[in-house]
């Protein structure tokens, strides 16, 4: 056994030096930086003093941070079926159809992924100026009145709306590769038994979608709790609140109010949240 | 005559004879002469007074000042001793929290960096800026506009800074667009208002006064400067915050006024939909700082170029003695990670009053100085350079020289300001929506500003 094990850790140190200096140590650091409060003495500078838990509690009782979460789950709630629910229908269109068209939507579907969160927003950004959006300006022509899509009611369907035109591609070639995995003799078993497309999409395609799906949907899951960079880049353009997501609140707390220890302590609570929530989700993949 | 009374005394070789007749030449001719005697009067503080470190240095200057790197470039030349790396490391926020980040751990910061005004207090509080105090800065004050000292150093003795440039704040307003509708240029709020009323009727609502900048909390803070309003003061050990104060109020009102009758805009400043705007002939005039015509000119490629002039800021009353407030304008603070604080000293003494930087910072990138010898310097002037010749070859810097004179020495600033200055923006979006008063919405602002102050740790009361 003993022989089996060295080599084994061998093999696994590059892995792990990294995961350790770049994952566990920042985590690590983040924990011990949000045991910390800063006391001051008249206007001076602050100092650092250990305060237990402090940054939790205020953290549970701030409802700043609170609505950044309510806008988080909504937000999943709203857009991952929505964009999942896309990703399915092109998929399994695309999968129906053959031939250079075929190829030529999978690659415009695709193609929003490959643009870099940042200039994809400002495009969007441009788009959604009241003024200058050819929606409204479209829709100015035909009297319909004009929609402020960064007003603070909309903005989080904005911004919803961008991350589905980046990701829903991406999700789509994924669906659309654990499709063609599916064996041509099940449809043909199918079509024999008298069973319509809409049966074979219904009783075979879906069902022998789901783990994929399920992956993509802990994946869509996470990634909403990580949304940042759209509405730091849509911010400058108008008012976006600071807790329009949990991770812009806790980046504005560290990198402009200069609370590392603060936005630690949101950020460790955030990750907890998120483990809770997937867990039981990735359980569930890995025993089927 | 007192020179005739010197050279009476001394009859034959009187060393002040020549000088008397240049003079009182000077005094006949009247302005051609004076303009060569103040071009020879550039006063420069004692440079030799700011002694650097020995040995070749390199200073890493950290700015998003375009063009900064040409004024290091002429201190290269003066002191070869010295490198200079400037690095644009982006605007404002963008390079705050990298200096907030460098700060905290404690490497990997430059000698020295682009603050601005309301910035510096919360990289004081942090304890990361050197007090130049101890290099001798205090030795330059007089060389500089007193508010804008006060500025850098509020208490009178520290000096966390040296001013660079600064925004006080006049009328830019498109002449061309005036003329078409006949307007005048105003100067009280209530001329203002008027003439914002007979632009509405003239062109149907579709040409707007003015913009109100819905997301530049400093602009509405330095009108309500020039209101001779404050926002934060110390007491002994406490902080003070007034947001909401009657000043505050006024101009609020006063804008909010012109918001509800649509006769101003209301388009978040520095946006690509503001100079459309701007640039299509919709919006009349701006109010703006030293920089803005600058900045404006160069956004808009010389679209509407030449059509601008720039006026002395409206007034609240005729009689009242003329204020103006100030917006923006930064100085450059050396870190406590230097390890050439005097070298670093002597740069930032040095780009800021020295005349070559100085003028080429304004006659390229409309900075406007803060250095007493570079206003008084007709060189300022450029009819052929913008920003004068975006507003037609009009002595701008005149205009803004004036503007700075009558702006109040004793306003400052709190550590917290970046969360204020995003406050501001949430407050007003419940304004512009209907949801809020100006009274309500400047009570959120104060309510919420204090509460995230006191959440940090600061003692802060209100009034």
């Amino acid at each position: 056994m003993r022989r089996h094990r060295n080599p084994a850790l061998l093999f696994l140190a590059p892995f792990l030096t990294v995961f350790a200096a770049f994952y566990l140590a920042p985590v690590l650091y983040a924990i011990y930086l949000s045991l910390f409060i800063r006391r001051r003495v008249g206007i001076g500078p602050a100092k650092e003093v250990f305060g237990g838990l402090t940054n939790y509690l205020r953290a549970v009782q701030d409802t700043d941070f609170l609505n950044g979460l309510k806008n988080m789950f909504m937000f999943g709630v709203i857009q991952v079926p929505i964009m999942l629910g896309l990703a399915i229908a092109l998929a399994l269109l695309l999968d129906q159809s053959r031939g250079v068209f075929m190829k030529v939507c999978r690659t415009a579907f695709f193609m929003p992924y490959g643009i870099p969160t940042a200039i994809g927003a400002l495009i969007w950004g441009y788009l959604y100026s009241p003024n200058l959006s050819p929606f409204n300006q479209v829709m100015g022509a035909l009297h319909a009145g004009v929609i402020n899509f960064l007003s603070p009611e909309v903005i989080l369907f904005s911004i919803a709306n961008i991350v589905t035109w980046t990701w829903t591609g991406y999700n789509m070639v994924t669906l659309f590769a654990a499709l063609q995995n599916i064996p041509r003799e099940l449809y043909e078993a199918a079509r024999v038994d008298g069973a319509t497309r809409w049966d074979i999409v219904r009783t075979i395609k879906i069902p022998l979608l789901m783990p994929t799906l399920k992956l993509l949907f802990i994946f869509s899951v996470i990634g909403t709790s990580q949304l940042f960079t759209e509405a730091f880049v849509l911010r400058p353009l108008g008012y976006v609140a600071d807790n329009i997501t949990p991770n812009l609140y806790l980046y504005l707390t560290a990198a402009r109010d200069a609370n590392y220890s603060y936005a630690g302590a949101m950020a460790i609570l955030l990750a907890l949240l998120i483990f809770v929530i997937s867990g039981p989700l990735l359980r569930q993949i890995g025993s089927r | 005559m007192s020179h005739f009374t010197i050279c009476r005394s001394f009859p034959r070789f009187c060393p002040f004879r020549n000088f008397s007749v240049a003079l009182l030449a000077g005094v006949l001719v009247g302005l051609p002469l004076s303009t060569v005697s103040a071009q020879e009067a550039y006063k420069t503080p004692d440079y030799s007074k700011f002694p650097a470190e020995s040995g070749p240095i390199t200073l890493e200057v950290w700015t998003w000042v375009a063009g900064l790197d040409k004024a290091a470039a002429l201190f290269e030349q003066a002191y070869p001793d010295i490198k200079v790396h400037v690095n644009n490391v982006g605007a404002g926020p963008a390079e705050y929290q990298k200096l907030q980040t460098a700060l905290k751990a404690g490497s990997g910061g430059p000698d020295v960096v682009q603050i601005e005004y309301d910035f510096l207090p919360s990289f004081i509080v942090t304890d990361g800026l050197l007090d130049m105090a101890k290099y001798g800065a205090n030795d330059a004050k007089s060389y500089f506009v007193p508010w804008t000292w006060g500025q850098v150093s509020p208490d009178g003795k520290t000096v966390y800074g040296i001013p660079q440039d600064s925004g006080p704040m006049a009328l830019l307003y498109n002449k061309k667009i005036f003329d078409q509708y006949g307007l005048t240029v105003p100067t009280t709020w209530d001329e203002f208002a008027q003439q914002a009323e007979k632009l509405a009727q003239g062109s149907g609502g579709k040409v707007k006064m003015a913009d109100f900048y819905t997301t530049n909390a400093p602009w509405m803070m330095g009108l309500v400067w020039a209101t001779d309003g404050k926002y934060f003061k110390t007491s002994g050990d406490t902080w003070i915050q007034t947001l909401n104060g009657p000043e505050s109020e006024k101009v609020l009102t006063y804008w909010d006024g012109l918001i509800k009758k649509k006769l101003v805009a209301t388009i978040p400043g520095f946006t690509a939909e503001f100079y459309n705007a701007v640039g299509a002939g919709q919006i009349a005039a701006s109010v703006e700082a030293a920089w803005g015509p600058g900045v404006t000119a160069a956004t808009l490629n010389d679209r509407t170029a030449g059509e601008w002039r720039v006026a002395p800021l409206p007034q609240w009353s005729k009689d009242q003695p003329f204020r103006s407030g100030n917006w923006g304008g930064s100085c450059n603070a050396v870190t406590k990670q230097s390890k050439h604080p005097k070298a670093a000293t002597l740069f930032s003494v040095w780009l800021n009053t020295a005349k070559g930087p100085v003028m080429n910072n304004w006659n390229s990138y409309g900075i406007f100085p803060t250095a007493l010898a570079g206003l008084a310097s007709p060189d300022l002037n450029q009819p052929d350079k913008d920003p004068s010749k975006f507003c037609g070859g009009q002595n701008v810097a005149e205009v803004y020289s004036q503007a700075s004179n009558a702006v109040d020495v004793d306003f400052a600033w709190a550590p917290w300001f970046a969360f204020v200055n995003d406050n501001f923006n949430k407050q007003i979006e419940a304004l512009i929506g209907g949801n809020a008063t100006p009274k309500q919405a400047l009570d959120a602002w104060q309510n919420e500003s204090i509460k995230n102050a006191k959440g940090d740790g600061y003692e802060v009361k209100e009034k």
